[in-house]
């Protein structure tokens, strides 16, 4: 009986196997290249049209893609990896090369910058070496990026402030979005204020590194500049000068919905954000005609460096299952060097990397992005070094103490600053720890 | 099998093996859909595994550190059981109600059903949540009612611990359509002739259902109650959706969190782990519900003695 039933299961699933793979044979003639990014409707729409016209170029390429939101995306992909079925081209994350790259998950191309196959006569050194890992590059910088506070200009000659300057400090943001709140009645700054990036901010400010050289624990071992940033944020609160953490929990705390912030629906002053996703939020908005927004660095600390730095916003990379690499290659080569490819793509991704296009796109420009290309001219020499990528366990870190015990916790009125900023090192040792050891 | 060793041996093989071949359907799917993932999970639970890499064997360190270092796990169970106990029963309250109320005999009473159950057809869709997400959202339905009847002030219904899970509550009762379709299918089986009779020695609307509806239906009670408390610690897509587990935890209900560890995190063999506990506590609820029914609940035909 036993075998009876393993035999007719086997021959279930033999039969399932050979008719997938028939399936598989018959579609493989053509060679296939599969994109694959995460992004906003605009960046979708955009890379649609890009790969249309690569198809259009090469025809005897079958042009595939699929795009998700950015946690839908790795999930999508990891799910993708565990199956070998990854796509030949992935948009990659700075945070997360080194470790696909330490997993065997991507393709080194070295050896097509050899051949010539992906060019980068036009393009800065700096630009190139910020996809590299152990030396060999695993990604190429699709654009580079920064982050930024976004001022509605209008609000703020209505409140008669200026703009402030570059070199802002966390005591000026206070005052600001005080005056703001009170002259106009809108939220001084309104986006989620304790995020990850700013916490992270306050140590680059001060010249510290925010996580151990071994990524066993934070970095740093004087907690006040985190304490008094706290402390700021819960006046803002007290004042409603910020919005309450329950409206950030139901509206906005999980950045999705563009359409909603409060600095689009004109309820509020300033937002943080990077600086290629301002011209999708400038699109919510209505389009460059319909606000008057300009963006400077984000507050420092008093008489610290800046708090941001540059980044490569995003990369292509190869992955271990594309059927063709040196395909793959050519095409990435492609999007980096190609005039009309960037014209579709308009910087969307950053400011480009190749000095060639950067001079073609900027006239064409139209008004958020001519504010980002002249903003990331402005902070190139003083912005702070880029930090290395997060540690091992980062995200674990993140989304179950950071985000329930800071963002949430503290403005609650579960836990006062003090305590929530111990518990959060206690557990960034645990949980760093173990996985660095791992 | 190899008892009936006789002549009949190859019919019977025969038989057997059209029998196998008729569910083998199900068969697959039971074996790759239930039981070998329910296996994997076994496995799983004792190890780290992040899908990119094999996975590696850690023993018990999943169960000590969800038992004793994980803060939100007990938060999270603690959210799972206020929600199960206090949504079940009053889903299955409400939706012994209205069937009681679709138990007559009415001109429209076809439609007034169809349209009753109505909600569930929508039912753990996601279409329903993101609409329950803009009724109860910050410039939502509600707040723009509560501003029309003059309350200034709007409250942050998804985002304040103290009433985010009540519109999730809200929401599971609304679906109350599949435990009330099963209630009214039960209480068409009560024989009207017992009211009849009850009728004549003059019991009125109460004692009858105290002294009849309530024992001849307890059977169709007893699973519904079993359906819905699975239901109830298996909650995924509502606190998905709508209040994405926040805030403050409060609706970050087992499966959400479970899901969020192995599919966010990525760590699957925690995932595993606490997939394993959810499996033996539903299994162990079961067991206790089915324990006491023998004193609650009645059947007809063993002349019960409930």
């Amino acid at each position: 009986m036993k075998r009876v039933l393993l035999t007719l299961t086997a021959l279930t699933l033999a039969a399932g196997m050979a008719l997938a793979s028939g399936g598989a044979e018959r579609s493989a003639p053509r060679e296939e290249l599969r994109v694959m990014w995460w992004g906003s409707q605009t960046r979708h729409e955009l890379t649609i049209s890009l790969l249309e016209l690569y198809a259009q170029k090469n025809p005897d390429l079958t042009v595939t893609h699929e795009f998700a939101g950015w946690a839908d995306y790795w999930t999508k992909l990891t799910t993708m990896a565990a199956g070998r079925n990854l796509p030949s081209v992935m948009q990659h994350d700075y945070a997360f090369l080194t470790e696909w790259e330490s997993r065997g998950l991507l393709q080194p191309m070295d050896q097509f910058v050899s051949s010539g196959v992906l060019n980068f006569s036009r393009v800065p050194r700096g630009n190139i070496d910020s996809g590299r890992v152990g030396g060999q590059l695993y990604g190429v910088n699709l654009g580079v990026n920064s982050e930024v506070m976004v001022l509605d200009v209008d609000m703020f000659q209505q409140a008669g402030i200026p703009i402030p300057a570059d070199d802002w400090t966390w005591q000026d943001f206070e005052r600001i979005a005080m005056q703001l709140h009170e002259r106009l009645g809108v939220y001084g700054y309104g986006a989620g204020i304790m995020n990850e990036q700013i916490w992270k901010g306050l140590y680059i400010s001060e010249g510290l590194d925010i996580f151990a050289a071994d990524g066993s624990g934070l970095g740093y071992t004087n907690d006040t500049p985190h304490i008094e940033f706290i402390e700021m944020v819960l006046r803002l609160q007290e004042a409603g000068a910020i919005p309450h953490i329950s409206r950030e929990a139901s509206d906005f705390a999980h950045g999705e919905n563009a359409e909603q912030k409060p600095i689009i629906t004109g309820e509020a002053a300033m937002d943080y954000m990077w600086s290629n996703q301002l011209t999708a939020m400038w699109t919510a908005a209505g389009g460059p005609n319909a606000r008057n927004f300009t963006v400077v660095p984000p507050p420092r600390r008093r008489g610290g460096a800046a708090s941001n730095y540059v980044k490569p916003s995003m990369f292509f990379s190869i992955t271990r299952d594309a059927p063709n690499a040196e395909a793959a290659a050519a095409f990435i080569s492609w999007v980096t060097n190609d005039i009309d490819a960037n014209r579709i793509l308009m910087a969307e991704r950053g400011v480009p990397i190749s000095d060639v296009v950067r001079a073609d796109l900027e006239p064409l420009m139209d008004l958020p992005q001519q504010v980002v290309f002249d903003y990331m001219g402005r902070i190139s020499s003083s912005a702070s070094p880029t930090p290395p990528p997060d540690p091992a366990g980062y995200a674990d870190l993140r989304s179950n103490v950071y985000n329930t015990v800071i963002r949430d916790g503290i403005r609650f009125g579960q836990y006062t600053p003090r305590e929530a900023v111990a518990l959060f090192r206690q557990e960034a040792r645990n949980i760093l720890g173990e996985a660095a050891r791992n | 099998m190899s008892k009936t060793a006789t002549l009949a041996t190859v019919r019977a093989r025969k038989n057997a093996l059209s029998g196998y071949l008729f569910i083998s359907p199900w068969l697959v799917g039971f074996l790759g859909l239930t039981l070998i993932p329910i296996l994997g999970i076994f496995y799983l639970s004792l190890t780290s595994y992040d899908v990119f890499t094999p996975p590696r064997w850690i023993g018990m360190r999943n169960f000590t550190r969800m038992f004793f270092e994980d803060r939100r796990y007990w938060v999270s169970v603690r959210a799972t059981l206020y929600f199960a106990f206090v949504a079940v029963p009053l889903r299955l309250f409400f939706a012994l109600m209205v069937a009681l109320a679709l138990n007559t005999k009415h001109r429209m009473i076809d439609l007034y059903r169809a349209v009753y159950y109505t909600p569930s057809i929508l039912g753990t869709s996601v279409a329903v949540a993101v609409m329950w997400r803009e009724i109860f959202g910050f410039r939502g339905l509600i707040n723009s009612l509560l501003a029309g009847v003059g309350v200034a002030r709007p409250v942050a219904w998804l985002g304040e611990p103290s009433t985010a899970i009540w519109t999730l509550i809200l929401l599971v009762l609304w679906q109350f359509g599949s435990p009330m379709l099963i209630f009214l299918a039960g209480l068409k089986q009560i024989p009207e002739e017992l009211y009849e009779s009850a009728h004549m020695d003059g019991a009125g609307g109460l004692r009858k259902f105290l002294w009849i509806t309530l024992p001849l239906l307890s059977p169709v009670i007893f699973f519904n109650l079993i359906m819905q408390m699975i239901f109830g610690f298996t909650v995924f897509t509502e606190p998905f959706i709508i209040t994405q587990g926040g805030p403050l935890d409060t609706t970050n209900f087992y499966a959400l969190y479970l899901y969020r560890r192995a599919f966010e995190s990525f760590q699957m063999g925690y995932g595993a782990a606490m997939a394993l506990v959810l499996l033996l506590v539903v299994a162990l609820s079961t067991a206790v519900v089915f324990k006491t029914s023998a004193r609650w609940v009645f059947y007809e035909a063993k002349e019960g003695k409930g």
